[in-house]
């Protein structure tokens, strides 16, 4: 593996505007990183995990973990050349102009990188669902046909302004407002999430998790210190935030190694049997900017699920009185 | 109303949920648009802003348009989350009450008076907020 070289080498790479590249590898000593009184790197400060690459890898990279810096250059230019509807793959034309409001990906700050995508390894995408997990999926989506309008509970938990998709754990770059404070004590550290509002404090102290029975829509995270990493270990997860199909089983350990000021090198690794042939990992660099992060209320302004019930009504009605006419 | 039937509905929790992660690629915002805006109605509305609403998720700028019968219609119009226009320099003083907009956007699929607006603009063409040119846009403000 030549990683470390070709993250070191990256620093030569000139970079484009507003991008901020690495200087080193996770693995290296870092030169000069805050630490706090009692000896532990200083993760603290607001930081945003924008990211110019997907959680899975392009089929066309396929077999192709790391760009050429060159390579990296040019798909970062592409990348924020797109509107953010083209970027994420939307088929329907745009329904706002996400630049006029400042959401566009090329108004944030965004970490450069070689990975050509968060997954790593050879594959870079999440492995294949066991049969068990397939059958579960099959039978949900049976039950579920027909119904995903019934009501406000048979919406996304996020357009409900329950949690965000990104907000996990584990934590994935969003849309827009991809940031997040973190503030650290010695026995605790707090994560907080500008989108939608999600505020993790996890213990540091040695405190074991909570009794299996109790169940947490985050999960029940521990921290703890190996060497200059802060490992996080999160287990006792309810089934009503799945992680890309996961069950109430799903165990998350996530490393946050801060590799230079401006930058936290962000790992989470997701095992779940009942879900995944194998564990999975993906790597996100989180980097530094201006605060504050702002009040995110989600509910306070949510017309989002009262209009989306109101629309499939008025469908209904329509489609109703369509029958009507024709049965006349 | 049916969705108090208990199976369909907690069926449907199920799945909600699951669809969290499962369906990321069309959470562009924090709901679908699809589900909410119809994409068969658009419009073109020419108003007076009465208030602009600085709330999460979305922001929503309220107008009044005057119909040719010189009858005035009430309008809401979904924007982005504040929280990036703040963040841009924007603040409550930026959109006052009284200023003149014309909205292109699409009409709610229920045929309420509520829109998305897709592109915002002042009566003399500037489109509203910039986004982008105000200072600390791309985050390059710290450096």
């Amino acid at each position: 593996m030549n990683v470390a070289l070709k993250l070191v080498t990256l620093a030569a790479v000139s970079i484009s505007f507003g991008t901020v590249a690495f200087s080193q590898a996770p693995a290296s000593k870092p030169a000069a990183i805050s630490r706090t009184p009692d000896g532990h790197p200083d993760l603290q400060g607001i930081w945003t995990s924008a990211s110019v690459v997907p959680l899975e890898r392009p089929a066309g990279l396929k077999g192709k973990e790391f760009f050429t810096e060159k390579e990296a250059a040019e798909n970062e230019k592409r990348v924020l050349g797109m509107s953010s509807w083209e970027r994420l793959g939307s088929q329907a034309p745009e329904h706002y102009n996400m630049s006029q409001y400042g959401l566009d990906l090329s108004q944030a700050k965004v970490a450069s990188t070689l990975r050509t995508s968060l997954i790593i390894g050879p594959d870079g995408r999440i492995p294949p669902l066991t049969e068990e997990a397939k059958k579960r999926n099959a039978e949900r989506s049976a039950r579920n046909r027909g119904h995903q309008f019934d009501g406000p509970e048979n919406r996304p938990l996020q357009e409900r302004c329950l949690i965000y998709y990104s907000e996990g754990p584990p934590m994935l770059p969003a849309a827009y407002n991809s940031n997040l404070q973190i503030v650290q004590e010695p026995n605790r550290v707090a994560i907080l999430q500008e989108m939608i509002h999600s505020a993790r404090i996890i213990p540091t102290d040695g405190t074991p998790h909570l009794p299996p029975g109790v169940r947490q829509w985050m999960g029940d995270s521990r921290g703890h210190w190996e060497g200059d990493a802060l490992v996080i270990d999160t287990t006792n997860f309810t089934d009503k935030t799945a992680f890309f199909g996961s069950t109430a089983g799903l165990h998350l350990t996530e490393r946050f190694t801060r590799v230079d000021q401006d930058t936290i090198v962000y790992e989470f690794t997701a095992e779940d049997p009942a879900t995944w042939i194998r564990p999975w990992t993906a790597q996100i660099r989180l980097v530094k900017i201006d605060g504050p992060l702002f009040e995110f209320a989600c509910h306070e302004g949510n017309q989002g699920v009262a209009n989306t019930l109101s629309g499939a009504r008025a469908k209904e009605k329509a489609a109703a009185e369509a029958a009507k006419q024709i049965s006349k | 109303m049916n969705r108090k039937s208990p199976a369909p509905g907690k069926a449907g929790v199920l799945i909600a949920c699951a669809s969290l992660f499962v369906t990321m690629a069309p959470a562009v915002a924090h709901h679908s648009f699809a589900a909410e805006f119809d994409i068969d109605r658009p419009l073109k509305l020419r108003g007076v802003v009465t208030e602009m609403e600085w709330v999460n998720p979305h922001s929503w700028i309220h107008i009044d348009v005057k119909g040719a019968d010189g009858k005035v219609v009430s309008w809401m119009v979904e924007g982005g989350s504040p929280n990036a226009l703040l963040r841009l320099g924007f603040n409550k003083s930026s959109l006052p009450a009284g200023s003149e907009v014309v909205v292109a956007g699409f009409q709610a699929r229920d045929g309420s008076n509520r829109a998305v607006g897709q592109s915002v603009a002042f009566a003399d063409g500037r489109k509203l907020f910039l986004g982008g040119s105000a200072p600390g846009a791309r985050g390059d403000s710290d450096k």
